[in-house]
């Protein structure tokens, strides 16, 4: 790391000062520039981009206090170390409010300055380190979705086509037994793409952008099509969802398609699970200044050792065998979409009774 | 001449375009195949087709579109019914999120989805054709 010189800019109006700092650290491996006033160090620093920038607070022209709010300005990861007259301690606790890393009192003994360098030089090499490692996360994170989509959702899209072809190709000659199976493969492969397609959505959405694209939009429609993409599941189980008039219900700010995502993926829960014939209540309300939205279900529940965790990407809640697998992100997401749009989720479950989730978004202060 | 209707595939995935050729073979069309847009675009340049089934997502990104928009400023060729394939529904949510259905991204004629439903895909593209050769003879 430290192959090339660490680079050092000392700003002071004090020629003796500037000169002793030198000589302190003639001996260590730095590569050191002075300026005697705050507009030829801020200069210096645009110029070099040092690693470490040493500043006096009291000096005639541009004060220590405006050159430190440059430097942030010009790189925020440039470590900035104040230099201040004994009596003015409290302007040195200001300059770090401002962003300075640490001060050094006047007058300070050679072994102060050389440790506080070493200090501050640490403190940049951390920050470079930071910055670094931040990176790699993010391009790991982009690259496990592309090979994600790539090299998994491609191959098993045409294995999922050429499925079809095949069963159109045999169809006629296929006994019941082998038209079943076929039927089986697709619906696991059809299951996997799913699968792909959640995670893909997790990784790659950043719901904090969503709020760029907010309009005015209505619940009752949010809540009225997740219902209707719900329905043919609940049918399949003999579940009624029984559904609170959302109508009177003022317009909030938001983004419609990942509300309805999100109000879907409770729904979807609470279908899976409810038992047979059980019954699911969409509920509204409005309080204050929120609006809120209940999925109620009587099924399994959940146990109060699993609720803190429900919400955490890949937790999946599924002991009963009766309950199909299922990727445990679908209320990760939902909680991101709704804290995108300054709302909350939350869960009150008692095992063996059921489940109610609720929404809270808030409603615009114009709508009220 | 063949009174055959003629199909341009334009799709980067060699293994996907089999299986959709074998249906439209077997239906009697004449199939045939693009691996890359730029090898569409000069096929169609070249010779005559009655239905273009175009992958929107190949490459790197949607280069399917580019092409798409090309054709439908192209004053001849944008007489060819275009029908767009995608899986895209999933990836227009992370490219447009908030839009689970597709936006109007791009002018075109149909949309199947993957995977493609053997006849959904023939009712499909026998409509488009019989629809654009009823308005060449208006």
């Amino acid at each position: 790391m430290i192959s090339t010189k660490s680079r050092l800019v000392i700003i002071d109006d004090e020629e003796v000062v500037l000169d002793s700092c030198k000589l302190i650290l003639r001996n260590e491996n730095y590569q050191i520039t002075t300026a005697p006033n705050g507009e030829a160090g801020l200069r210096l620093i645009e110029k070099d981009k040092p690693d470490l920038v040493f500043v006096d607070l009291k000096m005639p022209g541009l004060s220590g206090f405006e050159v430190i709010k440059r430097i942030n300005e010009i790189d925020p990861n440039i470590v900035t170390i104040v230099l201040t007259g004994f009596s003015t301690v409290s302007s040195a606790v200001e300059a770090m409010k401002k962003g300075a890393y640490d001060f050094l009192p006047k007058p300070f003994s050679p072994d102060e300055f050389r440790l506080i360098a070493r200090r501050g030089l640490e403190r940049r090499i951390l920050v470079l380190e930071t910055i670094k490692l931040k990176r790699e996360k993010d391009m790991l994170r982009e690259q496990f979705a592309a090979i994600v989509s790539h090299e998994l959702k491609s191959p098993l899209g045409v294995v999922q086509q050429n499925l079809y072809t095949l069963e159109e190709d045999l169809s006629g000659c296929l006994n019941t037994e082998q038209i079943l199976l076929l039927e089986k493969l697709k619906s696991k492969i059809t299951d996997l793409m799913n699968l792909i397609h959640t995670w893909l959505r997790i990784i790659s959405v950043d719901v904090s952008k969503l709020k760029d694209s907010f309009v005015n939009i209505s619940i009752e429609d949010v809540v009225t099509k997740a219902v209707e993409n719900h329905h043919l599941l609940a049918q399949k189980k003999g579940i009624e969802i029984e559904l609170d008039s959302f109508h009177t219900f003022p317009a909030i700010n938001g983004d419609e398609g990942t509300l309805v995502e999100a109000v879907g993926n409770l729904l979807g829960n609470a279908i899976k699970f409810s038992h047979q014939y059980g019954n699911i209540f969409v509920k509204g309300k409005i309080q204050d200044e929120e609006l809120e939205i209940s999925v109620i279900d009587n099924g399994i529940g959940i146990s109060k050792e699993d609720i803190p965790y429900i919400f955490d990407d890949f937790y999946s809640y599924s002991r009963d065998e009766n309950v199909n697998q299922s990727s445990g992100l679908g209320l990760a997401i939902s909680k991101r979409i709704i804290e995108a749009h300054d709302g909350e989720i939350s869960v009150v479950s008692e095992l063996g009774q059921g489940s109610k989730f609720s929404i809270k978004l808030p409603i615009p202060s114009s709508a009220q | 001449m063949s009174d055959q209707n003629k199909i341009l595939i334009i799709d980067d995935d060699p293994d996907y375009i089999d299986g959709i050729r074998k249906i439209l073979e077997k239906a009697e069309y004449l199939v045939s195949v693009a691996h890359n847009p730029k090898d569409g675009y000069q096929m169609l340049l070249s010779s005559q087709y009655d239905l273009v089934l175009l992958d929107i997502m190949m490459g790197r990104g949607a280069e399917g579109i580019a092409l798409a928009r090309k054709l439908r400023k192209d004053p001849i060729l944008r007489i060819i019914p275009l029908l767009i394939i995608t899986g895209i529904r999933e990836q227009i949510a992370f490219l447009f999120p908030g839009q689970p259905v597709h936006p109007n991204f791009v002018e075109m004629d149909g949309l199947l989805e993957k995977p493609i439903e053997p006849k959904v895909l023939l009712k499909k593209v026998g409509d488009l054709i019989q629809i654009s050769k009823e308005k060449l003879h208006e």
